[in-house]
């Protein structure tokens, strides 16, 4: 690959010769080509099947979060219960027309946009139908935003285990793919949380499933970017909501802010951990605790073998490294912009009780939307077993490096289950991974610039060869990355997973788009 | 976008074009708790407004909006998104029920002007207008007279989009110019009454008088106290500061979710706001009041408390009746 700087202006990464040796990926998905709608639409109808044909509610799925990636439904119908998704599938394998599901249309990579055909809207269903205290268990409709589901929960003092930071996911989304969240390296993915789902099959058959009944769904479906069922109900895993107290380090390396990281993991030594940077000079590891005492065993134990420095010793070291680096004051106003933004969305008071924060998930999220969010996002990851990730962050940080003047890195753990082994198969979870995988998310700032969509693919691409590279695999690997899956995968698995959808899906219309 | 270079204004608030698609205003929205219909959402609206949809494409998702201002502080684009149903509601045509509303503007544009007697100045809202007996210990509370024109007819034709005549707004306002202090029930019209007089303390009602000793001393641990969220939303990065130290020191319950943002009771559409449709506040009602371990409901708005008495036994009393548990003198704590 050829990314050597030449003449006055510097690299410019969608230069002619700048894709030299990088395989170009579809990016737009074949559009189905409307066959069979009319038919389609009425025998929906005659099943008392609402399907939304007008061009405002088809135009507000024309895309997902990421924003690169448009495309229109002939219609939208919004989910309202089993029975209804079924009438759906089934008359669409009729018809052969694609349905493509969205739940908080979170997506980065057009997974959850329709190029034509249905759209099912999820979020139509999004009722608690039932809480257990004792057990410590909810059942839920699976079109429900985790936040929602936390405010439900509030009310019996209780809180879900994990779940992405972000308020708007939906609880079906996230069993699709994974989950990710500060406590995932003690507690696991959302994904993981899940003790049984109701799931209408693609060929409309409403079946409940779990590690113990249905078990072949259940593995396929967890973690099955939609491709063997529609999650309709969940029952998950909850808690006794607790308050937390966070703590920060600062680190200018990012392996020692990694290693650091993992060594907390494995010791158990924290209750959340993660690793966000303003700069690959200025990298944050967050530790947190649901209680007094899990702290006081931290400071005991853990804390002095840390080598990340508090901050106002940070500050005192960043001062120093610009004082004798001038050229880079332009990069330390940067910093202290950032610093002045970000930090007091981490501090605001109204959610914080003598040090003790309450709500973690409104006050990160939050912050997530408010400094990270745009119309445009691409967030490539790679996720490793705990051995590779170093090396899969610095030379991911490289690439963001060469790509943007600025970007955020996004690193946690997740604890595996060994008894979901299957569950992982072909998923974020690379198979060499035990006891703990690894993710990290590349996140460019555009602040505002507007890049072109080669410019992002190519960052997308260079972040996935990485992953080809080494042997990880990626969270976002769906949509208009899916032309890495096979790469990823190797042709053996993809094939066997081919195959039992063609089994399930035979007329292969439920979110055709997303994987193979 | 979120900061502007200018030291001594505030950057303009961004527009629709802004809307990243988080759905965070979904969370909030009264509208969207009840249908789960997406296209009924400020975050669809913004949407269609990016794809070139016009007001009347929409018309049934402008219609359906409340006006409760809770997706404003959810907003993390911070989108002027009241502003932006107001004037959405504008263009939408003209239906005789606007009419009537504009004939009422009219009619009280040509009445005479009353010289205020202080410079202190309450103006109650519809509901509170006609519960005479807590509009006159609210007014005592406050120290403030009422106002002769309360602008309700204002307040209406701001709530259904229809333009307000420059005649009408400039009778309403020319007294109001006099005053030092303003509080003001409605808190629709308190939002654009800071923008027609940036120089006046304009507060809601709300705020006012939770600020009274007399009214925090009445306050209990087993209430659960009631925002109203228009007042409430349009200054929430400052009055959410307020209820929560509120919230510390009495021990009571309050309507807000985990985001600190209020939940409304009465979620009225256009069509119920004009009278068209009956209103029915009490799925709103029915969802605060879930698993709450409480003795009594204290509410900031007077139209609150027929919502909740339909769906609950417990007393339902106005912020200004806690006042007789602390033996308050009208007048001497305003």
């Amino acid at each position: 690959m050829n990314t050597a700087i030449s003449g006055t202006f510097g690299h410019c990464p969608v230069a002619p010769d700048a894709l030299q040796g990088i395989k170009r990926q579809q990016t737009n998905p074949s559009r189905w080509d409307g066959a069979n709608w009319p038919e389609f639409a009425a025998a929906l109808r005659a099943r008392d099947v609402e399907l939304q044909e007008s061009i405002a509610a088809r135009g507000v799925f024309a895309t997902d979060a990421g924003g690169t990636a448009y495309g229109l439904p002939h219609g939208v119908v919004i989910a309202r219960s089993a029975q209804q998704i079924a009438a759906l599938l089934q008359t669409a394998q009729q018809y052969r027309v694609p349905v493509t599901v969205r739940g908080g249309g979170l997506t980065t990579e057009g997974e959850s946009v329709a190029f034509g055909g249905v759209l099912l809207d999820m979020t139509g269903m999004g009722r608690v139908l039932h809480v257990d205290a004792e057990a410590l268990t909810v059942r839920t409709e699976a079109g429900i935003f985790w936040h929602s589901l936390a405010e439900e929960l509030r009310r019996h003092d209780l809180d879900y285990l994990s779940a992405p930071l972000n308020l708007t996911s939906s609880v079906g989304g996230s069993l699709n793919v994974g989950g990710i969240d500060v406590n995932s390296p003690r507690l696991g993915c959302s994904a993981d949380q899940a003790l049984a789902l109701q799931v209408v099959t693609p060929t409309g058959e409403i079946v409940e499933c779990s590690d113990t009944r249905n078990m072949e769904l259940f593995q396929r479906v967890i973690l099955g970017y939609g491709q063997f069922g529609v999650i309709t109900e969940a029952t998950l895993k909850v808690r006794r909501y607790t308050p937390i107290t966070m703590q920060y380090f600062y680190y200018s390396s990012l392996r020692t802010a990694i290693e650091d990281l993992q060594m907390l993991d494995r010791s158990n030594a924290s209750d959340y951990s993660g690793i966000l940077t303003i700069m690959d000079c200025a990298v944050n590891l967050l530790v947190a605790f649901d209680s007094p005492e899990r702290k006081a065993a931290f400071r005991a134990n853990w804390q002095p073998r840390l080598r990340g420095r508090g901050e106002f010793g940070f500050a005192l070291c960043m001062l120093g490294r610009y004082a004798l680096r001038p050229w880079k004051l332009p990069e330390a106003w940067y910093l202290y912009q950032r610093k002045r933004d970000v930090f007091p969305e981490f501090r605001r008071p109204e959610h914080l009780r003598n040090g003790v924060m309450h709500d973690r998930t409104v006050v990160f999220s939050r912050a997530v939307w408010k400094h990270w969010g745009s119309r445009q996002m691409v967030i490539p990851d790679l996720a490793t077993s705990a051995e590779k990730f170093v090396e899969a962050v610095e030379r991911g940080n490289a690439v963001c490096r060469k790509y943007f003047p600025c970007y955020t890195l996004y690193c946690v753990g997740i604890r595996l289950r060994a008894d979901h082994r299957p569950h992982y198969e072909m998923s974020c979870v690379p198979p060499d991974a035990e006891g703990w995988a690894y993710g990290c998310e590349f996140e460019p700032m555009t602040r505002g610039r507007v890049y072109s969509r080669d410019h992002l693919q190519s960052f997308k691409n260079e972040i996935y060869d990485i992953g080809v590279d080494i042997g990880a695999s990626c969270y976002r690997f769906g949509g208009m990355m899916k032309g890495y899956i096979r790469r990823i995968f190797g042709d053996a698995l993809v094939d066997r997973h081919l195959a039992m959808k063609r089994a399930a899906d035979p007329a292969m219309i439920l979110n055709r788009d997303v994987i193979f | 976008m979120k900061s502007g270079f200018g030291l001594f204004s505030p950057a303009p608030r961004p527009d629709y074009s802004a809307c990243s698609g988080c759905s965070l205003c979904l969370l909030v929205c009264p509208v969207w708790r009840k249908t789960h219909d997406l296209t009924l959402t400020p975050h669809a609206r913004a949407k269609a407004l990016q794809h070139g949809a016009r007001s009347t494409d929409i018309a049934a998702s402008v219609e359906s909006c409340t006006l409760c201002g809770a997706c404003e502080p959810a907003c993390p684009e911070e989108i002027d998104l009241v502003g932006m149903m107001i004037a959405l509601r504008r263009q939408l045509p003209r239906s005789p029920a606007l009419q009537a509303v504009h004939d009422r503007m009219d009619g009280a544009a040509a009445r005479p002007l009353a010289q205020p007697a202080s410079n202190r100045s309450f103006l109650p809202d519809a509901a509170l207008n006609k519960r005479r007996e807590t509009l006159a210990r609210v007014a005592a509370l406050l120290g403030s007279a009422v106002a002769a024109d309360d602008g309700a007819d204002i307040a209406l034709a701001l709530e259904t989009g229809a333009a307000v005549p420059a005649p009408r707004l400039e009778r309403f306002l020319a007294p109001l110019r006099a005053m030092k202090t303003i509080v003001v029930a409605d808190g629709l019209l308190l939002r654009h009454l800071r923008g027609w007089l940036p120089r006046t303390k304009i507060a809601g009602l709300g705020a006012t008088l939770s600020r009274l000793p007399a009214v925090q001393r009445g306050l209990r641990t087993t209430d659960l106290y009631v925002i109203e969220p228009r007042a409430y939303h349009a200054d929430h990065a400052r009055l959410v500061r307020h209820y929560d130290r509120l919230r510390v020191e009495t021990g009571c319950a309050m309507n807000l979710d985990l985001q600190r943002i209020a939940i409304p009771v009465t979620a009225r559409n256009l069509q119920q706001r004009l009278g068209l449709e009956p209103p029915d506040d009490s799925a709103q009602a029915r969802w605060i009041l879930h698993r709450r371990k409480i003795q009594r409901i204290v509410v900031e708005s007077v139209e609150d408390i027929t919502a909740f008495e339909q769906v609950c036994d417990w007393p339902v009393v106005h912020l200004a009746d806690l006042a007789d548990d602390g033996k308050m003198i009208a007048g001497v704590e305003s």
